[in-house]
């Protein structure tokens, strides 16, 4: 007699909810889906809404606020004063937080890990507001720097660090420090320390491993973080409102204005694409600068 | 046929809950009768309107007050053009009760349930009524201008020779080009129309002594108390707070400029008579005068005047003398031309 063998019988209660989830197939796309929906409803749709404005009034399709924008001297010029404190702000930001991010991955030290971290993340957690009062205390005429300076005896004249540009860079680099600190320490964290030392075996001094090996290699990190930067820049509002002077207008500032205050959406639709555009543009000429870099190419 | 199954029962479920989300929202709309929407600014000044305005409302009307801030106009206009308004009375810059009546986003008051007996006419609209008043007015530290050798009128704020240091001034057209054309020796009576060009004429004279374009009304008292600048422009009230908590700061009422924060009822407001019940209730002399009594804005409604305090009337620059002195922002010019004056002088700013 054949004796069949029989499959032991899982009876249904036996298997877990997510167990008996995963069987249905094609379910693993809700993943994608769900997620994608949520990107392409809030973001995707209410953006083409928002710029469709710039392009149709009452009266249907219409350019009068392009026209307007690119005729009247004030809304180029507020542009390229945006596009340049936020370059500014990039620039100085990448200056501080490379070494910052370089002393995180090669340092042994836990403390001084954790003394680093902790000094980058903790103003990313207070309010945007009050550390932007917070430098306002800082740079005014009689503030802390100014003052300090002066009782060393290296200046006579309190400097102008406040109500002007200076002013506005100083305090936006620190807020957007963290982003930068964060994206270049991400990177370099996977670079292998090895490639240093055997650079270095081979007759590399130090400096030249670091400028031909680690370098290079954290090109990915140094752009990330710039984008990111640079993104977030253009479109700040408080921090040039309250630290800046008469020639920081950001172009934020003129479509909060035509947004809450003069009701001209379609104006503010066109301002907000006008940034948009030129935003997209200046990313693309970045990435066409940096294309050549050989860590760059393998990524894609 | 089981996955399908299994499809369907998730799709169900999300139907479920997405059914569910609006349900909630409309399924209390009986209740809703029963609730006030109302937007204010927020901080010390809303607990204060709390206290002497909206909570007596809810104790004698029998509903319940939901504050909500800020009254972002943006908002408002979003919520009026989709036809999802939530909001019952906005608390909005004159200004903004002129332009959203005529752009079709404000509800009509009804004179009938709110007398607008006390009120300046001049604030008065279809669309809007002050509720209370604020002036920008010159402010300076006294310890740089002491007793004697004090800013007096626009004139002297633009006489940096009298009176010397850097100023502050609004980061805005509106008070700035009224302060230059008063400073040039404009009557205050002929003020409007304003001449924009003499305006900025007057505006170039004193361009590089201007330090500071504040834009928050927190920073002038501390521009002002740290000596930053030790004059500038100022909504009063900031001011005379510092001045209580004993910052060296003074205000002068001379030639300063009033205006109001109004009552405005959306188009499409949930509760509508009710919110006009509620406006008229804040406009009563005993509410108009709790507010000020607390807190450093005049009263929209004159006859509050005489319940307050000698001295609360002369800080609030509402005695009879200083009422005088000072000049109502003619709001309905500015709807007219505040696109093409502020973009001229934004770029101003900037040459």
């Amino acid at each position: 007699m054949i004796e069949v063998k029989k499959e032991p019988r899982i009876l249904a209660q036996q298997v877990s909810f997510s167990h008996r989830l995963a069987r249905i197939s094609g379910l693993q796309w809700l993943l994608l889906i769900i997620p994608l929906g949520y990107i392409m409803i809030l973001m995707v749709f209410s953006m083409a809404d928002f710029f469709k404005l710039s392009l149709f009034n009452e009266d249907g399709f219409t350019l009068e606020y392009f026209r307007h924008i690119f005729s009247t001297d004030i809304y180029l010029k507020v542009l390229w004063v945006t596009l340049k404190i936020a370059l500014l702000v990039t620039f100085f930001s990448l200056i501080v937080a490379y070494p910052l991010a370089y002393m995180l991955v090669r340092t042994t030290s836990k403390l001084w890990k954790k003394i680093i971290l902790a000094s980058v993340l903790i103003p990313f957690w207070i309010s945007l507001l009050v550390r932007t009062f917070a430098w306002s205390i800082l740079l005014r005429k009689n503030g802390v720097i100014n003052m300090i300076l002066m009782e060393m005896g290296i200046i006579d004249q309190p400097l102008e660090l406040i109500y002007n540009t200076t002013g506005v860079v100083i305090a936006m680099t620190h807020i957007l420090l963290p982003y930068m600190v964060l994206s270049l320490y991400s990177v370099m964290e996977g670079i292998d320390q090895k490639l240093l030392l055997a650079a270095q075996s081979m007759g590399a001094r130090p400096w030249k491993a670091f400028t031909q090996v680690f370098l290079p290699l954290s090109i990915p990190g140094v752009l990330s973080g710039s984008l990111l930067v640079f993104v977030m820049g253009i479109g700040y509002f408080i921090t040039p409102a309250l630290l800046g002077g008469s020639k920081t207008t950001m172009i934020s500032m003129l479509i909060e204005s035509n947004i809450n205050t003069t009701l001209n959406w379609h104006l503010a639709s066109a301002l907000a694409l006008v940034l948009f555009m030129a935003t997209l543009i200046l990313l693309f000429i970045a990435l066409l600068l940096t294309g050549k870099n050989p860590v760059l190419k393998e990524l894609e | 046929m089981p996955k399908k199954l299994g499809l369907l029962l998730v799709a169900f479920l999300v139907a479920l809950i997405v059914a569910g989300c609006g349900g909630e929202a409309s399924g209390d709309s009986d209740k809703k009768n029963k609730e006030l929407v109302v937007v204010d600014w927020g901080g010390p000044y809303t607990e204060v309107h709390k206290k002497v305005s909206f909570e007596p409302f809810e104790k004698e009307h029998g509903v319940k007050v939901t504050v909500v801030t800020p009254p972002d106009i943006g908002k408002l206009k979003a919520m009026v053009q989709s036809g999802n308004v939530e909001w019952d009375v906005v608390s909005v810059g004159n200004d903004f009760a002129i332009r959203g009546g005529e752009e079709g986003l404000l509800e009509k008051l009804d004179f009938n349930v709110i007398s607008t007996e006390g009120l300046p006419e001049e604030l008065v609209h279809d669309y809007g009524v002050p509720e209370n008043m604020f002036s920008t007015v010159i402010a300076y530290n006294t310890e740089a201008f002491p007793a004697d050798q004090q800013p007096k009128n626009w004139a002297d704020f633009w006489d940096t020779e009298k009176f010397p240091g850097p100023r502050g001034l609004y980061k805005d057209p509106m008070w700035t080009l009224e302060a230059a054309l008063l400073a040039d020796g404009v009557d205050p009576a002929n003020l409007y129309p304003l001449d924009v060009d003499r305006a900025f004429a007057k505006l170039d004279e004193l361009k590089d002594d201007i330090k500071v374009w504040w834009t928050a009304g927190a920073q002038p008292p501390e521009l002002l108390a740290t000596n930053e600048v030790p004059l500038t422009s100022a909504w009063s009230g900031r001011i005379t707070v510092a001045a209580d908590q004993g910052a060296p700061v003074k205000v002068d009422f001379n030639q300063g400029f009033m205006m109001s924060n109004s009552w405005a009822v959306p188009k499409g407001a949930p509760n509508k008579e009710l919110a006009m019940k509620f406006i008229a209730f804040t406009l009563a002399p005993e509410q108009q005068a709790g507010l000020s009594s607390q807190y450093d804005n005049g009263p929209a409604n004159t006859d509050a005047i005489p319940l307050l305090s000698e001295e609360s009337i002369n800080r609030l620059g509402l005695s009879s003398e200083q009422q005088e002195q000072q000049i109502f922002v003619n709001s309905g010019w500015w709807v007219e031309n505040y696109d093409k004056v502020n973009e001229r002088f934004q770029q101003w700013l900037l040459e």
